[in-house]
């Protein structure tokens, strides 16, 4: 009995594994837009420096005043454009030409040496807030570097607190550390959700259950059989992720590998129960990837905490990520690239993605039918 | 001991009876032939007889065993093939029989069947690129796997040609070994008068059941005694044809096919293929599955560039005036296609649309149609829930929606009973009369002799063109099937 288990096991696996090979999307959803994904995130994506055009006017005549607007065009951080008349720098602020404009008044000398607060004027296009930000905090800055190194500097007092920044785990603020590894985890979501949301509804609908049902499989030989090779394709998909961010991409990686894959293959285990339990219940295999989509990957990929942090999140939507399993892998996974293994962020991750994974199994396994009876 | 017996079995769904009250005992060692339409509960009764349904209330005992409770161990002594074959089309023919014959846990040793099924040479093709009759031969292949003590096919012969069809016969008397039983469903009554017992299932119930011989000497005595017990059929007018009106063209030849050709690669579909058809003429396409028949038909109405040649309607080139030539045309596709989720109206109203109508003159065509075509009650219904002779006669609706003067039926009667098929041929031949010129396909022979002309298709090519009567001559057959089998495999040699 033991033996014959195995054996139409394996048989249902190998045949599994024909329908990947032959069927081109599943390699593409395996292998190939993970890659595009992590390219995109590699070269595409930046969350970091941004360049923002910025209008400058100098009301001031004072020689001194010239170097000013000249580090302004030095900047890294900004693409300064000089302007004489007040007028044409507004219009362009109105075409978007500009996210902002900095004045400088013509009494902005005479203030500074008399070691008396001078004004300059920051105006931003506060209709898209991101950038918005950065445009009134790097002429701040620019102004302030400026004034260190120009002749005003001996009127400066000596600040009385200097705060000294770090950056503990990701000491450049290189967002690429964080978004790489996440992305493994989003990938990870779209194999084990999407693929398999298909792969019993598909069984369905070509009338091959119907075939199986009529053989002696029951219910346990078909739930492992679509487990196992999503598994194997899942994992597989996970390394080959994890080798492009590391040695290709160099992303730097202070965890264990063995961590990563054991605490990796709970959570597409989890996944795969997800995907699977669409399958069952709707038989149709262009409602299961839509509802695959909506219900699986649209959460993970907005509220795993990947992209927006869960803590800025509405109260109810904080507790809503509790559920969804891509929330826990994005946290190991982020730790395991950016702080070393942490054993408390593994065992807790660990058992929550292990109780949803189980809890998953059983329900799968409830609701594979071995009769044709909800269709008539 | 009966291989099944069956005691006041009942199964409802959604209120409706599929199977009613029904009892019946199927004998061990005979092939016993299930027949009945579309919705008789064939499929049902089949389902409960296997075990992958549960039954309302009655008994029912298959191999001895209750398949309710002992499924597990009923399941490995029935060899079952459902409707659609439960092939992986994206595993090749050997993949198949691997699969199969691993769950059936039977060795890997299918020389004899490959050799038998002619499916040695396609071992490494995928399922999927079969054509129709050899998917059904590898389908049942995989269905006598492991020598099953109770053989179950649903419908394996729909919509496969009379050489095939004979094929599947063949395989199933000669894996029928001591003792085998075989429960084989279908709507070819010609194919039922050839089984050791026939059951004959309307709405339900058993309506005949016993030696097909003791109802009828031949398969036509047989049939007229079948619609006998189904109610009998009454010819009446055909409103449908009376409210047709053909405008007259002056045409002598209405639709012209001129050196069609169509190659793929290396490989032509359709070889030099020239006819004409007369105005208010019936002229059929027959030929085996794969023969080039539905390529031919998609040329001819421009649905597909022919490599060569080109096509006339009503004297309209379909290359170089597509919309012209096609709205001289109807055409009612393989399985009906009509949108599924839509109601009966709005799929009148939609191919209305499609065909430039609009207006007064679109609404009363609709009432017109769903008054001759009887689709009164079902109006509000979704297509994709109709009985299959109801959807046939939608499709015909939408077809004839616009008046045209030539119909393009491609298998029109595929699965459908032989009540509705008469009723259907009976609105054909007085379209016809009226002046409707015809193209048509169908795999039943007895349909074929209602053709006014015939082209027998094989290998992309027609191999014989003439009457009925032309053709059996030719052959030196009595019937139609006889006429069919000889002419093709003269060909063969």
């Amino acid at each position: 009995m033991q033996i014959s288990n195995i054996k139409i096991i394996k048989a249902l696996v190998k045949k599994e594994f024909y329908q990947i090979i032959r069927d081109p999307s599943s390699i593409l959803i395996a292998f190939v837009i993970p890659l595009l994904l992590l390219v995109i995130y590699r070269f595409g994506i930046n969350l970091d420096t941004v360049k923002v055009t910025m209008g400058i006017k100098n009301d001031d005549p004072a020689a001194e005043i010239q170097t000013l607007v000249k580090s302004f065009g030095h900047s890294e951080y900004i693409k300064s454009f000089v302007y004489e008349d007040k007028d044409l720098m507004y219009e362009d602020l109105v075409r978007s030409k500009l996210r902002g404009m900095v004045i400088i008044p013509n009494n902005f000398s005479v203030g500074l040496s008399r070691s008396q607060p001078a004004d300059l004027l920051v105006i931003t296009d506060g209709s898209e807030t991101n950038l918005a930000n950065y445009a009134q905090s790097y002429p701040q800055f620019i102004a302030n570097q400026w004034l260190a190194s120009s002749k005003y500097k001996y009127d400066l007092k000596p600040p009385l607190i200097t705060p000294e920044l770090r950056y503990w785990y990701n000491q450049d603020i290189n967002s690429h550390y964080f978004i790489m590894p996440g992305s493994i985890a989003i990938t990870t979501t779209l194999i084990g959700i999407l693929l398999t949301a298909l792969v019993i509804a598909r069984e369905w609908e070509r009338g091959t259950m119907e075939a199986l049902l009529s053989t002696r499989v029951k219910r346990i030989h078909i739930v492992t059989g679509k487990y196992i090779p999503y598994f194997i394709l899942g994992m597989l998909s996970m390394i080959f992720s994890l080798f492009v961010c590391i040695a290709v991409f160099k992303i730097p990686f202070n965890g264990s590998l063995a961590a990563v894959l054991a605490v990796g293959s709970l959570f597409l285990f989890t996944c795969i129960g997800v995907g699977l339990l669409i399958s069952t219940n709707l038989k149709d295999q262009f409602l299961a990837s839509q509802t695959a989509l909506a219900v699986g990957f649209m959460p993970a990929l907005m509220l795993s905490g990947l992209m927006f942090p869960i803590n800025s999140m509405p109260l109810g939507f904080q507790w809503f990520t509790h559920i969804i399993p891509t929330r826990y892998f994005v946290q190991f996974i982020l730790s395991e690239f950016l702080a070393g293994t942490v054993w408390e962020i593994v065992y807790v991750n660990s058992v929550f993605l292990l109780v949803f994974g189980g809890l998953l199994f059983m329900t799968v396994y409830k609701k594979t039918g071995l009769r044709l009876e909800d269709k008539c | 001991m009966n291989t099944v017996e069956i005691k006041n079995l009942t199964k409802i769904f959604d209120d409706v009876p599929a199977v009613d009250n029904l009892s019946l005992n199927i004998k061990k060692g005979e092939i016993t032939g299930l027949i009945g339409a579309d919705g008789a509960g064939k499929t049902t009764l089949m389902r409960l007889i296997t075990g992958l349904m549960i039954a309302d209330s009655g008994e029912i005992s298959t191999l001895g065993l209750n398949p309710a409770a002992d499924k597990a161990k009923l399941n490995p002594k029935i060899g079952y093939m459902p409707q659609k074959f439960g092939l992986y089309e994206d595993l090749t023919v050997i993949e198949n029989l691997n699969f199969y014959a691993d769950l059936k846990n039977t060795a890997h040793d299918f020389k004899k069947m490959l050799e038998f099924t002619d499916l040695d040479k396609f071992q490494h093709r995928l399922a999927g690129k079969l054509s129709g009759g050899m998917k059904q031969k590898l389908g049942l292949a995989c269905a006598l796997l492991g020598t099953p003590d109770f053989l179950v096919l649903d419908e394996p012969s729909v919509g496969v040609d009379p050489i095939s069809r004979r094929e599947l016969m063949k395989l199933v008397k000669e894996y029928l070994n001591e003792g085998m039983s075989v429960l084989w469903s279908t709507a070819y009554l010609d194919e039922a008068h050839s089984f050791d017992t026939a059951v004959v299932l309307d709405r339900g119930k058993v309506i005949f059941e016993g030696r097909p011989f003791s109802l009828g000497a031949t398969s036509k005595a047989f049939e007229a005694e079948i619609i006998k017990l189904m109610g009998g059929y009454k010819k009446e007018e055909s409103l449908i044809a009376k409210s047709v009106t053909v405008q007259d063209y002056g045409l002598e030849f209405t639709v012209e096919a001129c050196n069609l050709v169509k190659k793929y690669g290396d490989f032509y579909a359709v070889k030099d293929n020239t006819f004409c058809i007369k105005k208010g003429e019936i002229f059929g396409l027959l030929g085996p599955n794969g023969a080039g028949k539905s390529t031919s038909f998609k040329m001819m109405c421009g649905l597909s560039a022919p490599t060569q040649g080109t096509a006339r309607i009503m004297g309209t080139d379909i290359l170089a005036q597509p919309s012209k030539a096609r709205s001289h045309l109807g055409y009612m596709a393989q399985k009906f296609s009509l949108y599924e989720k839509l109601t009966v109206g709005q799929n009148l109203e939609f191919f209305a649309g499609v065909y430039g109508l609009a207006g007064k003159a679109k609404e009363e065509r609709i009432n017109g149609s769903i008054q001759v075509f009887g689709l009164e009650e079902y109006v509000d219904r979704k297509s994709g829930e109709l009985p299959l002779g109801y959807k046939q006669r939608l499709s015909l609706a939408c077809a004839l929606i616009h008046n045209p003067p030539v119909l393009f039926l491609d298998e029109p009667t595929s699965g459908v009973d032989v009540l509705t098929r008469m009723d259907f041929w009976n609105h054909i031949t007085s379209l016809a009369a009226k002046g409707v010129t015809i193209l048509i396909t169908t795999h039943f022979m007895d349909e074929a002799e209602f053709c006014d002309r015939i082209s027998l298709f094989y290998r992309g090519e027609a191999i014989a063109v003439g009457t009925p009567d032309e053709l059996k001559r030719k052959a030196h057959a009595d019937t139609m099937e006889e006429t069919f089998v000889n002419l093709i495999r003269s060909q063969s040699k």
